[in-house]
């Protein structure tokens, strides 16, 4: 379902010079699989999710998402497939203020060409435990019920693929371990592949795939490898 | 979820910069609203108002645009007045047959007949006179009695092109308050029964004036005598002034020492409906009750005109018809006819029973008085129509060059009693030519000057939008990252923008064209005060022909005829203008919008 093939990924910096931050060689993940990429800060888990998602091009190397080459496409294109094929559940949940719980997931469906079901976004709240929390907006919701409308949200557009970033970085542990729950049993259900970025190891323990993102980025690796 | 909604949303979060936002342009667009709707309104009335039922205004020769100004729209005071037999050159014989028997004229005559009348009778001699200066004297009767008969037994002049001719005069006021109070005064006019059966209010349909109440008055009937008068609407609804009722007249210009109240009364015999032009607020007085109340009547104590000694040794002579294709005629000699009829004669009495009743319908006996002589009257202007039987076309501006040119003043000296002064050179104006001079002169740069300050207003409520939306971006910037994350392309989210700055321009828009409505209305009592121009919540700026004007600017003549000729008010292209400026600024944090760097927006 996703594929990854040699990955790398600079920046120019004010200075004029580049600095690595990526460098891998690939894995893949399959429908339904759950995979955890564990890592210490700066080793590069968002800029690797963000290529992933499309919303950052690598500097070469190829992304395979249900079989569409998105690195290969114009912007316009991924846009669409990220669209359609991709959930994204944020450390920082990333909800919409403006929007009640209800509108936040509709807005994962939103932009997608499928159907927008009003129906489906109340199943989903539903499904997370937040019916009763519909037409709330993110400010009068804890950080808990927030980040489980995220969660909703992230499934809204029925995605191949699910990409979360840290997802209970900002979550108290009774929360976190909630939230781990359901992301991983709506994946299952829906035989979503699932990508999970963390620093915990509580967290990754739970999943039977766990990649270490430092050993795997060999600009980390061999930097490691130096000192 | 559509992109109005998401836009909408947004409005809705940032609430009160986004009021605020609103509320800005609404204060723009609400004076804009008002200033071309108030501008428009009063422009177009007093385009308008010159243009119903008269082509034409004779009054004492001066500035024209004042003759327009205090006569069409009783604005101004009047200057002067003119002799009443100006207005009968555009009478026709029966009225002017009526007219000048009332004169002391007439009066001298008919005692100097009676006299010859009684020498013929007794024969030989006439109380002594040797009998040949007897028939002299009776040769010169009927001789005088020929050209008598040559004055009166005819049209006016300038009535072969006359449809209509109402004379006014003007110069009184009614104080609501009583003079020297603090209060509105409306304008009192003074003129005939035609004023109301004869005159027009709109060319095209022929409206005449309707009554809200009562009726018009008549020149004389045995309950009231000539004490009538009609009101306009807005006197009325200012002065609570009902049928049956008393007006006082205020003599002169209310604000001046000198003046005082008539003692006089005329009875309210009828309401004027509301016509949204000058004449809802002016009193209109009978003629005839105008010119007895007290210093309306002209002294006839300056002895007979004097007459040019080329006009003297001149033959008398009819006065002849109005000549369009002559304008050298010379001048009439009427003048040496009235001094053969009336020369000798020195006073006649001025005062005499006509009628027995009292105006409140007292049954106790009363003496009205004698109607005033042709001599002592003067009228302030008179409103013509004309009728152009010879199809000269564009009667409207050529009689008055006719009129002029003298003929007006050939006609006096008929009687030895028009005082020499109230000979005064008369002018004719035609009021539509006044008046689009008027606005070329002095209201079309006005105009612009409005044009350019509300174009400017308009700008910067454009500007309130860019300035409201900036001010967002950071907090924007987050937003549209989560957008774009969750699949929303760069063009859709600058969609998002536009949206947005569409949604505050309309509803600042919209709230703008209410308030500058019910602005208008608000202010609506003042502005008729002063104008006779009532303005209602619905009442748009009047129209112009925009793609006219857009071919005018563009040059060539290739557009259909029906595009060109499309009246729009300037109001309907408030809105889209709005608009289009608000999505033109809006491009800028649009654009802004459409560069966002997702991964860096997200990692903020």
């Amino acid at each position: 379902m996703l594929e990854l093939k040699d990955i790398k990924k600079s920046y120019l910096q004010p200075n004029g010079e580049t600095t690595d931050i990526l460098d891998i060689p690939g894995f893949n993940v399959a429908a339904g699989e759950q995979m955890v990429l564990l890592g210490p800060s700066g080793c590069g888990k968002s800029t690797l999710l963000h290529i992933i998602a499309g919303i950052t091009r690598p500097d070469s190397g190829k992304v395979l998402l249900d079989g569409v080459e998105i690195t290969k496409y114009s912007e316009p294109v991924v846009d669409r497939v990220r669209a359609d094929k991709l959930g994204y559940v944020f450390q920082t949940f990333n909800l919409l203020p403006a929007f009640s719980a209800l509108e936040n997931v509709l807005l994962g469906m939103t932009f997608a060409r499928k159907k927008l079901s009003r129906d489906r976004a109340k199943k989903l709240l539903d499904r997370v435990g937040l019916s009763h929390r519909a037409s709330n907006k993110p400010g009068a919701m804890s950080v808990g019920e927030q980040q489980r409308v995220a969660v909703a949200r992230a499934l809204a557009n029925r995605p191949k693929v699910l990409l979360a970033d840290e997802p209970t970085a900002n979550v108290d542990p009774q929360n976190q371990k909630q939230i781990v729950s359901l992301i991983r049993e709506t994946c299952h259900e829906d035989n979503i592949a699932l990508v999970m970025v963390t620093h915990s190891m509580e967290v990754s323990d739970e999943f039977d795939r766990v990649e270490q993102l430092a050993e795997l980025n060999r600009v980390v690796s061999q930097a490691r490898a130096a000192q | 979820m559509s992109i109005f909604k998401i836009a909408w949303r947004s409005i809705q979060h940032r609430g009160l910069g986004s009021l605020l936002t609103i509320i800005s342009m609404a204060l723009g667009v609400m004076l804009v609203v008002s200033v071309l709707s108030i501008h428009g309104l009063i422009s177009d009335s007093f385009r308008s108002n010159s243009s119903f039922g008269y082509d034409i205004l004779v009054g004492a020769r001066g500035g024209g645009l004042q003759l327009t100004m205090n006569t069409v729209y009783y604005l101004s005071q009047p200057v002067e007045n003119v002799p009443y037999e100006y207005y009968l050159a555009f009478c026709d014989e029966e009225k002017r047959n009526t007219d000048l028997q009332r004169s002391f004229s007439f009066e001298a005559f008919q005692h100097e007949m009676d006299s010859l009348e009684l020498c013929s009778v007794t024969g030989g001699g006439c109380g002594g006179l040797p009998a040949r200066l007897s028939e002299e004297i009776v040769e010169a009767s009927f001789e005088s009695r020929q050209l008598h008969q040559s004055q009166i037994e005819r049209g006016g002049i300038y009535k072969p092109y006359t449809a209509m001719a109402i004379p006014l005069c003007l110069g009184d006021t009614f104080e609501v308050n009583g003079h020297g109070e603090e209060g509105a005064y409306f304008r009192c006019v003074g003129t005939t029964p035609e004023f109301f059966t004869e005159l027009v209010l709109d060319v095209d349909t022929e409206e005449k004036f309707k009554f809200e109440e009562g009726r018009a008055f008549v020149e004389f009937n045995e309950e009231n005598g000539y004490y009538e008068c009609v009101i306009g609407a807005l006197v009325a609804k200012n002065s609570d002034k009902k049928i049956g009722d008393l007006i006082y007249p205020t003599h002169g210009d209310p604000n001046d020492d000198s003046a005082h109240i008539h003692e006089r009364g005329f009875i309210i015999v009828g309401i004027l409906e509301g016509t949204r032009t000058p004449h809802d607020r002016a009193v209109f007085l009978n003629m005839e009750g105008f010119y007895l109340m007290e210093g309306h009547d002209k002294p006839i104590d300056e002895g007979p005109p004097t007459v040019d000694e080329d006009e003297e040794d001149s033959e008398p002579a009819e006065v002849d018809e109005f000549d369009m294709d002559d304008e050298d005629d010379e001048a009439d000699n009427g003048e040496a006819v009235g001094q053969t009829w009336t020369r000798g004669l020195t006073s006649v009495a001025n005062q005499a029973a006509e009628s027995t009743e009292e105006p409140n319908g007292s049954t106790e006996a009363k003496v009205w008085p004698r109607r005033l002589a042709i001599e002592q009257r003067e009228v302030t202007s008179i409103l013509i129509r004309t009728e152009d039987p010879d199809g000269y076309g564009a009667l409207g501006y050529i009689l008055p060059a006719k009129i002029n040119d003298g003929s007006l003043e050939r006609t006096l000296g008929w009687s030895a009693f028009r005082p020499v002064r109230a000979q005064k050179a008369a002018q004719a104006v035609n009021p539509i030519g006044e008046i689009t001079n008027f606005f070329a002169t002095f209201i079309a740069p006005i105009q612009w000057l409005l044009l350019a300050l509300t174009t400017m207003i308009c700008i910067v409520s454009g500007i309130s939008i860019i300035v409201g939306i900036y001010n967002s971006m950071n907090q924007r910037r987050h937003e549209i990252a989560v957008m774009r994350a969750l699949g929303a392309n760069r063009f859709k989210v600058m969609a998002i923008m536009l949206v947005e700055a569409f949604l505050l321009a309309f509803a600042g828009g919209v709230l703008g064209w209410i308030s500058g409505h019910l602005l208008n209305l608000a202010i609506s009592p003042a502005v008729e005060a002063k104008t006779g121009v009532g303005i209602g919540f619905f009442d748009f700026a009047p129209g112009i022909k925009l793609f006219g004007l857009l071919e005018g600017l563009l040059g060539g003549s290739t557009w259909p005829d029906w595009l060109v000729d499309l009246t729009v008010s300037p109001e309907f292209l408030l809105i889209p203008g709005l608009i289009l400026l608000a999505m033109l600024v809006g491009i800028y944090p649009a654009i802004s919008a459409y560069r966002t760097d997702v991964a860096k927006a997200l990692g903020k």
